[in-house]
């Protein structure tokens, strides 16, 4: 008995040590996998260079800076786009058109902060942008042409348009007009309210920078995709602007010098996402627009036809923008730029000597960035023979490369006659010559050979790993595996029950290896749950008395047919988005159906709550209470989608709305819901404490907590789209099944891991169900701000995570309720076992022995052997994720498939794993067996 | 992505329904494969335990065909796999006859039927009594017979589990039944042949309790590899192959001809 006893407290600890590390090795290897990266301080200068003199004189003063937000390139250029004043500015030569490559992760802000710095953002930005509170995604502090523009000070500046801008630059902004991208069925209020202020703005004349940043066509997209029957004509609206700013730029003196700038910050997919690298979502339009244009280069072809790849004209980097501008408007180059001034413009200038002194500035900003990344000064003098005949570093190679330029250009003075040492051959001329450019000499395509592979260099630095960190995460994982495999097999008796689980994990760890599985990983969890619940039906057969047919039509049908429903409901996965699904086929075009679903969810539930409630709670008070919650709850659910998505609402949910703010109506529903939660868990405490107990001792904690549980339902319909509502009738359905196949006779009844493997699956196919996916484009952040009016980080992450997992906090809380009655029914089975001995033993005294035995080493708490299958789950998925990052670190989709899935992971371990399944669940079963 | 046991349960199912309407005929010989050795009298529970292997018969027809036809079905498989590939939904209904005659060859020649008594096919045979052995009676055509249409009754219930396992349901109808219908052709027609509707034998079938042999590996062998055929879908490599059903067919047909061969030689008797 000991022996069981001290076999119960080591796996205890195991579990425990287990679960302590799960945090540590995820802290530890994202240290080593998203290093901080150094930048530089301060506002770049011109580099002293010998003998070239002044910088060369700009041929811009002012800027207007127009973003079109998810300006895919086949948008502006192409046969069927509505740009049609922009395509005849092409045509004569008075824009210049580029296809600008936006480098995942294609979300706004390192978006924007790739076209100011001319940096290559790190990932850690995309966690930032969700986290929009944060100082320190602010670029106030760094050098951006922003901060150039106003360090020259030639004039104000404004911006009107999203308010990222807004937090990237605190303080930078003279005048600005922000507007919030919080509801993506506003298609002209946003875009509107940035219009109005361009007549006034044109007639100022006390600016030198404007940005526009139009968001309209970004919800067009999300909402309807780039193929939605709004998109012309939001384009004709774009190309509106742009003609009534270059009428301005024509005709008006104070702007004759404008350089008139329009991009897409990042394009789209075909389901109008974006946030990966797909070629549609990294392929944004980017043109330059002055009269001063005209004749640079031969007229371009426009319209062009459509291209699968969405390569237009050039095509550039999004960073290119940064040293582009820099020379156009005159200004050095951002500290930390690691663009490329666009060779197209170099003709601007006729003397050679200014191109010389452009280029030379570009190349020494790029190596001062190149030796703070390396910690060598391999660019100061010149390099002796040897150690450029076998280099030993990329950088050392990239020094040896310079020698070749770098002696021209020095010897490039003033007044020299540049053309006969530009027309100079180099030796060292590189294959694939960018044949596209305008044909500039071979020392100028040296140089931009040499800026180039400096960029693409320096753009995977931006992920240099810290090794020994990387592999201290992996072994600190790996203990984790280790200790919740022995404390799984100390803790679950027969060892065999847990095959299941076993091939599972395994199963998804060699599927974290391959970038395929990761984008479709919810097929894995279709596939595991159909398969498990398949066998569960079909085992429970044995306990029926119904005949095999009646059982299959009668369970195993509507099981499956649930799992089937949940699988087709939302079209997740990068492979297929944007397919038809349920919601797009059956849901969107008949929203009656829809109401209908949804009205009958939240019905349920409150029948639900009331019925769970009467014991607690005195029913006078119990029903008027839960159906004001519920009408609260279904009222700002329909407030929020006449908002959020009009054209769901019928009219008679419409006409039934009355005038609140979806702000009070959301604080109601939460303040509601958690006065009930409270006066749940206080009458759990107060029945503890007096010991009065009306009915029967365990049903009072039992039924409290299934209120609990109904209560989170209310919070997660509130959180949830409203197309993912009626999932939660499938989840009930599924759930009711798993509830009965407990209380199965004759000891057949679902186990403790089997109701924890169940729980696992379902957890997993939910989440992907109501559309979440391994990208980070899939984050849901439309019920982020339910009830927030300013921004709390702690708020508004809550928020945010319970509307993604809606559906697995949902069955990690269900299984609590299921555990407890399988805890009840193990309790139940054993005082029948030790009455039957009783009656056989005849010595009282050893009866009691036996009992005795029973309570001190007999029964492990369902809880504990529940944390065990998540745990042992956890494990196993965080060290495969690790190790798959690790292995794949130089692998093309590091950026876009394996690190977004590595934050996916933190999310399910920390979150779902550590604080729901153990701590939150742990909470609620504690309550539950008082 | 049919999974064993809904697939079991529906063929098992439509036993059930059909034993009254149709196929009394062969229930009512007594003395099935399944209760062999003892008892014909069998209640459901002992005949349960004493269901043995289907043993092929010993003629040197049936041994020579047992081998041939998964090398013939390989064949075939392999040399239709390109016009598979480009063209699922004629490839697959022009082979389904082709199938049904090599199935059929197989059952009549080395199969004992349902209700044929069983000392028969397991007697030794001596070299006067060959034609005995590998006698085709009409009762054994019959068998054959009711054994397909049983199959093809079966297949849109099959066609529904693999809907219920994430075949497409709006689109690729035709290919999903075709499949199905391939899959029960491979792994159910033989069983039916061997087990009519014997219901006792077919309860130990779905619940994975019957001995290893040929029929029964077949099954197994088929279904899973029908739904191990899923895995390759999503990967990324733009595979003409990927496309739906011809992984799924693929794994059924290698997952079934290796449950055949193992079952009928290194797994013979096994039992789950």
């Amino acid at each position: 008995m000991s022996f069981r006893r001290n076999g119960s407290l080591s796996s205890t600890l195991l579990l425990i040590a287990a679960n302590v590390l799960i945090p540590v090795a995820i802290v530890i290897f994202a240290t080593g996998f998203f290093p901080y990266k150094p930048l530089l301080p301060g506002l770049a200068e011109y580099e002293p260079l010998d003998g070239y003199g002044e910088p060369p004189e700009a041929p811009f003063d002012k800027l207007v800076f127009m973003v079109v937000d998810a300006l895919r390139s086949d948008f502006v250029y192409t046969t069927n786009s509505g740009f049609k004043f922009t395509q005849s500015l092409i045509r004569h030569g008075a824009a210049i058109p580029f296809t600008a490559h936006a480098t995942s992760p294609t979300v706004t802000m390192p978006r924007l902060k790739a076209i100011t710095t001319g940096s290559v953002p790190s990932f850690l930005d995309v966690v930032l942008n969700i986290d929009e509170g944060d100082e320190s995604s602010s670029l106030a502090s760094q050098d951006t042409w922003l901060a150039q523009m106003k360090a020259k000070g030639t004039g104000k500046l404004v911006m009107y348009g999203d308010d990222t801008w807004l937090k990237l630059f605190p303080g930078t902004f003279d005048r600005a007009d922000g507007t919030t991208s919080f509801f993506v069925a506003d298609f002209t209020e946003v875009d509107h309210n940035v219009t109005r202020n361009i007549p006034g703005e044109l007639r100022n004349d006390d600016w030198d920078t404007m940005i526009l940043h139009y968001l309209g066509l970004d919800h067009i997209g999300h909402k309807g995709g780039p193929r939605s029957p709004h998109m012309v004509p939001k384009q004709r609206e774009m190309d509106g602007i742009v003609s009534q700013i270059y009428k301005a730029i024509e005709t008006q003196d104070h702007l004759k010098s404008t350089l008139f700038v329009v991009c897409g910050d990042h394009g789209m997919n075909d389901a109008g996402n974006h946030g990966a690298s797909s070629p549609g979502e990294t392929s944004p339009a980017l043109l330059f627009i002055s009269p001063k244009l005209k004749g640079l280069q031969k007229n371009q072809d426009s319209p062009l036809p459509d291209a699968e790849d969405f390569q237009f004209y050039s095509t550039v980097e999004q960073s290119d923008l940064a040293p582009t501008l820099a020379a156009l408007l005159g200004f050095p180059v951002p500290k930390n730029n690691l663009g490329v001034l666009i060779p197209e413009f170099l003709s601007i200038w006729p003397k050679k000597a200014d191109q010389a002194y452009l280029l030379h500035q570009n190349a020494r900003q790029i190596q001062t960035v190149i030796s703070a990344a390396s910690g060598t000064k391999t660019f100061d003098g010149a390099l002796p023979e040897e150690s450029c005949a076998s280099p030993t570093s990329d950088y050392e190679q990239l020094a040896c490369e310079w020698q070749g330029p770098s002696s021209i250009l020095m010897s490039a003075r003033v007044g020299d006659d540049m053309d006969s040492q530009w027309a100079l051959p180099v030796v060292t001329v590189m294959p694939n010559l960018p044949t596209q450019h305008s044909d500039p000499h071979p020392i100028q395509l040296t140089i931009f050979q040499w800026l180039r592979k400096a960029q693409e260099l320096m753009s995977g630095m931006a992920s240099n790993y810290d090794m020994s960190r990387l592999i201290l995460g992996q072994v600190t994982a790996l203990l984790a595996v280790i200790f919740s495999l022995s404390a799984a097999i100390k803790t679950v008796s027969p060892t065999r029950s847990l095959t299941p689980l076993l091939v599972i994990s395994i199963a998804y760890s060699i599927m974290m290896f391959a970038s395929s599985y990761v984008e479709e990983e919810q097929h894995f969890w279709y596939l595991a749950t159909s398969t498990w619940f398949g066998y569960l039906t079909l085992r429970g057969f044995k306990h029926t008395n119904t005949t095999f047919p009646a059982h299959l039509l009668l369970t195993a049908f509507p099981v499956l047919a649930s799992l089937r429903l949940l699988r087709a409901w939302n079209q997740t996965g990068q492979k297929h988005a944007g397919t038809p699904d349920i919601v797009k086929l059956f849901i969107e075009p008949h929203p009656h159906f829809l109401w209908l679903l949804v009205g009958l969810t939240y019905f349920w539930t409150h029948r639900q709550l009331v019925y769970y409630s009467n014991g607690p709670i005195p029913v006078p008070i119990n029903y008027p209470v839960m159906t004001g919650l519920v009408l609260a709850a279904f009222t700002f659910k329909a407030a929020f989608t006449l908002e959020d998505a009009p054209e769901l609402v019928v009219e008679f949910v419409k006409s039934s709305l009355l005038d609140f703010t979806l702000i009070a109506r959301a604080r109601a529903v939460f303040v509601g819901l958690g006065l009930v939660a409270m006066a749940a868990m206080g009458f759990i405490l107060w029945e503890m404490g007096t010991g009065v107990r009306k009915r029967s001792p365990k049903k009072v904690p039992a039924e409290a907590i299934t209120t609990l549980q109904h209560l989170y339902t209310i919070l997660a319909l509130t959180q949830s789209r409203t197309a993912n509502i009626p999932l939660f009738l499938i989840f009930n359905l599924l759930y009711w099944f798993l509830s009965g196949e407990i209380d199965a006779p004759d000891g057949t009844g679902l186990s403790t891991v089997e109701l924890g493997i169940s729980s696992l699956l379902l957890q997993y196919a939910s989440f992907f169900a109501m559309g979440g996916s391994n990208a980070i484009s899939s984050v849901d952040l439309s019920n982020a701000y339910n009830g927030v009016s300013g921004f709390n980080v702690i708020l508004v992450g809550v928020l945010t995570y319970v509307g993604n997992w809606a559906g697995p906090v949902w069955w990690a809380f269900g299984t609590v309720v299921l555990l407890g009655k399988i805890w009840r029914r193990d309790q139940r089975q054993k005082r029948l076992g030790s009455g039957n001995n009783g009656k056989r033993g005849s010595d009282e005294k050893e009866e009691k022995a036996e009992a005795k035995q029973m309570l001190e080493g007999g029964q492990i708490s369902p809880f504990k052997t529940y944390v065990v299958v998540t745990t042992l789950f956890t494990a196993f998925s965080v060290a495969a994720v690790m190790a798959a990052c690790t292995i794949l670190r130089t692998h093309l989709f590091v950026w876009t498939v394996f690190s977004p899935k590595y934050l996916y992971c933190v999310a399910w371990s920390l979150g779902q794993h550590l604080v729901v399944n153990v701590g939150l669940s742990g909470l609620l079963f504690w309550l539950g067996s008082l | 992505m049919p999974l064993v046991d809904p697939v079991t349960m529906s063929s098992s199912a439509i036993v059930k329904g059909a034993v009254a309407q149709s196929t009394s005929t062969t229930k009512s010989t007594p003395g099935s494969q399944a209760t062999e050795s003892s008892t014909t009298t069998a209640g459901s529970s002992s005949s349960l335990a004493t269901l043995r292997p289907v043993q092929i018969k010993q003629t040197p027809a049936a041994q020579t065909i047992r081998h041939a036809l998964p090398a013939a079905l390989t064949a075939l498989y392999l040399f239709r796999f390109d016009a598979l590939v480009t063209n699922p939904v004629p490839v697959m209904l022009n082979a389904l006859p082709v199938v049904v005659a090599f199935q059929m060859t197989y059952a009549l020649l080395c199969l004992p039927a349902a209700g044929e008594p069983a000392s028969k096919s397991n007697r030794k045979p001596r070299p006067g009594e060959k034609k005995k052995g590998g006698d085709i009676g009409s009762s054994t055509i019959i068998t054959a017979l009711l054994a397909s249409v049983l199959t093809s009754i079966v297949t849109p219930f099959l066609y529904f589990a693999m809907v219920l396992f994430g075949a497409p349901f709006l689109t690729h109808g035709s290919h999903t039944f075709l499949c199905a219908a391939h899959l029960a052709l491979l792994t159910l027609f033989p069983l039916f042949y061997v087990h009519g509707v014997d219901s006792a034998a077919w309860a130990a079938v779905g619940g994975f309790r019957a001995p290893l042999d040929e029929t029964f590996g077949g099954l197994v062998g088929g279904l899973v590899g029908a739904w191990l055929g899923a895995v390759p879908i999503p990967l990324d490599w733009d595979r003409e192959w990927q496309r739906w059903p011809v992984t799924i067919l693929c794994g059924a047909y290698g997952g079934h001809l290796l449950g055949r061969v193992l079952g009928g030689t290194l797994f013979w008797g096994k039992r789950f």
